[in-house]
């Protein structure tokens, strides 16, 4: 594309282009932190909030913490469990995965991968419900590592497209000159493979543990009792809860996580969501 | 050397099946099953007898409206995430100052969580302290019931799951256009052909095989889409009907709903799969 014509009309037309984006990118962000910081009377008290409010004040963030977000601390402990368990079992299960499944002949490979790439198109809905049953009989209904288990489904095939992306791409000499050379299959594979392969599994761990944040529908239905981050912001913007506590917890919930979305973008190239899809 | 390769392999291969058996049995145990349950569950009844009653009850108290407001949200929004991030991706292509910085900002409404998302667009399309009203007034137009009639909900949905959704596809396409070899382009130019003709005959093309990627994340999580339609929407979709028939104690209308959204989305990517093999040629 470098060699496109760039004349000063193009270069206008892609600023314009990236400053109209941009607003829109950003202006949901801006509303987020007026209802958060400024006074009620001028967002969520009044028919036509201010576009900008003049003023200012930290008392909705306070009183977020009264009535329903007192479940703050223990809601925030709850997503966090679950989302080192989702990114744990995604790695343990994944890298293996992947690792085996760059080891295997083309056609059980492709069908291994199918089944994978098969499992990503079930609606979380439609599995939730029955687990839902089958975790009350087991005692791991609400229970973070039940939650975490089903939440597994939704990042185990993408962790593992994405680690075997970058395990194929892995010169084969360095294990078989590892292996000549006295080294084990185990010495070989978490001393040479897995050093090489840190950038994809951070990759994968980081939007593993982004998307268990973030997951809404077997967290719902799987751990409604003692709820999630996200359950937790859904119950006190509906009916019974308070739209400011809603407010601050989402941007409690939302600014580590931005955090992160830029670090993952050091890592996460498109590319990587579309291997194990291509071929 | 040779001697002591081959049975070197061979054991491989074994430990290979091995390290791949717990994620396919996650898999099964957690996919698979659950779906078998759902499929069978939605033809019997509490009390355990065959029958059609919960998809008769799913279709007497909710119409066909669920399924055709799905299909409609579906088919909106990826209409508009797919201009939108056709027009950013080929912004990012191109060589400027400050690109990471705006590849960076683009990328921020991937990690504003789902339900965030919600929060913010019922704040700003809501009728009574609603931004969008606000800035209405304000440039001197009238406010707009964003609750009411067919399009103003729509809307609303369709913008907040846009906006939280386009980078994911933009991403999808921006590594697809990286692809495109640079001379095509400036050979068709040599040709006489202009931005438009372009786009449809070099970028297009080209972009099948990414396209299809970018339509099936989307167009299945498009359809699996509740969190903000719980509090954006008001009229049922899929989803928030299947939701709303859950409970404990009976799962079986739950099922029917359940089924029914599965059965829909797997047509769909059947479809995408036979567009894939039609026009993916090289991949």
């Amino acid at each position: 594309m470098a060699s496109e014509y760039k004349g000063p009309v193009q270069a206008y037309v892609i600023w314009i282009g990236i400053a109209v984006f941009t607003f829109l990118v950003l202006l949901p962000i801006y509303v987020l932190i007026v209802i958060s910081f400024g006074a009620p009377s001028q967002t969520v008290a009044t028919y036509y909030p201010y576009l900008v409010p003049t003023k200012w004040t930290l008392k909705n963030f306070i009183s977020s913490f009264t009535g329903i977000g007192q479940n703050f601390i223990s809601a925030f402990y709850k997503s966090l469990e679950t989302a080192f368990l989702v990114a744990g079992l995604a790695i343990v299960l994944g890298f293996h995965a992947a690792y085996g499944l760059s080891k295997l002949p083309g056609k059980l490979g492709n069908l291994i991968i199918g089944v994978l790439f098969f499992s990503t198109m079930i609606p979380s809905l439609t599995v939730a419900i029955p687990l839902s049953e089958t975790f009350l009989r087991l005692g791991l209904y609400d229970s973070f590592i039940g939650l975490g288990l089903a939440q597994e489904l939704i990042v185990l095939p993408l962790s593992v497209f994405l680690m075997m992306g970058a395990l194929q791409s892995l010169p084969k000499q360095l294990e078989d000159q590892a292996r000549v050379d006295g080294a084990s299959f185990g010495q070989a594979l978490y001393r040479i493979i897995f050093p090489l392969a840190i950038p994809s599994v951070i990759a994968a761990f980081l939007l593993s543990w982004l998307m268990s944040w973030d997951e809404f529908t077997f967290a719902v239905i799987i751990s409604p009792v003692h709820p999630t981050l996200p359950i937790l912001i859904y119950l006190a913007s509906s009916a019974r809860g308070n739209i400011l506590t809603a407010a601050s917890f989402s941007l409690l919930v939302t600014i580590p996580v931005i955090v992160l979305t830029l670090v993952l973008s050091k890592f996460l190239r498109g590319s990587y969501l579309t291997s194990g899809l291509v071929g | 050397m040779i001697a002591t390769r081959a049975p070197l392999r061979l054991n491989d291969r074994m430990i290979a099946y091995l390290l791949i058996l717990p994620a396919i049995l996650y898999v099964f145990v957690f996919a698979f099953l659950p779906s078998v349950q759902t499929i069978f569950g939605s033809f019997f009844l509490a009390s355990g007898k065959f029958s059609l009653y919960n998809y008769q009850f799913v279709t007497s108290s909710f119409g066909y409206s669920p399924i055709v407001n799905t299909f409609e949200v579906t088919v909106i929004a990826l209409t508009v995430q797919f201009i939108a991030a056709f027009l950013i991706a080929s912004l990012l292509s191109k060589p400027f100052r400050g690109r990471a910085v705006f590849s960076a900002i683009f990328l921020i409404p991937f990690g504003v969580a789902t339900i965030v998302t919600a929060v913010i667009f019922h704040n700003m399309f809501s009728t009574f302290g609603g931004y969008m009203n606000s800035f209405l007034v304000s440039i001197g137009l009238k406010p707009i019931n964003w609750t009411g009639g067919f399009w103003p909900p729509l809307i609303a949905l369709i913008l907040a799951d846009s906006w939280k959704n386009t980078p994911i596809v933009t991403l999808v396409l921006l590594s697809g256009m990286v692809s495109i070899p640079s001379d095509l382009y400036s050979q068709a130019m040599v040709d006489g052909a202009g931005a438009f003709r372009r786009f449809f005959y070099i970028t297009l093309p080209n972009l099948a095989g990414f396209i299809a990627i970018a339509l099936m994340i989307r167009g299945i999580s498009e359809f699996n889409i509740f969190a903000m339609a719980l509090l954006i929407f008001n009229r049922q979709l899929l989803t928030t009907m299947t939701f709303s028939l859950y409970d404990t104690i009976n799962p079986h209308p739950a099922y029917a709903g359940a089924a029914i959204l599965l059965g829909i989305v797997l047509i769909f990517a059947t479809l995408i799969m036979l567009y894939r093999s039609r026009y993916v040629r090289v991949v």
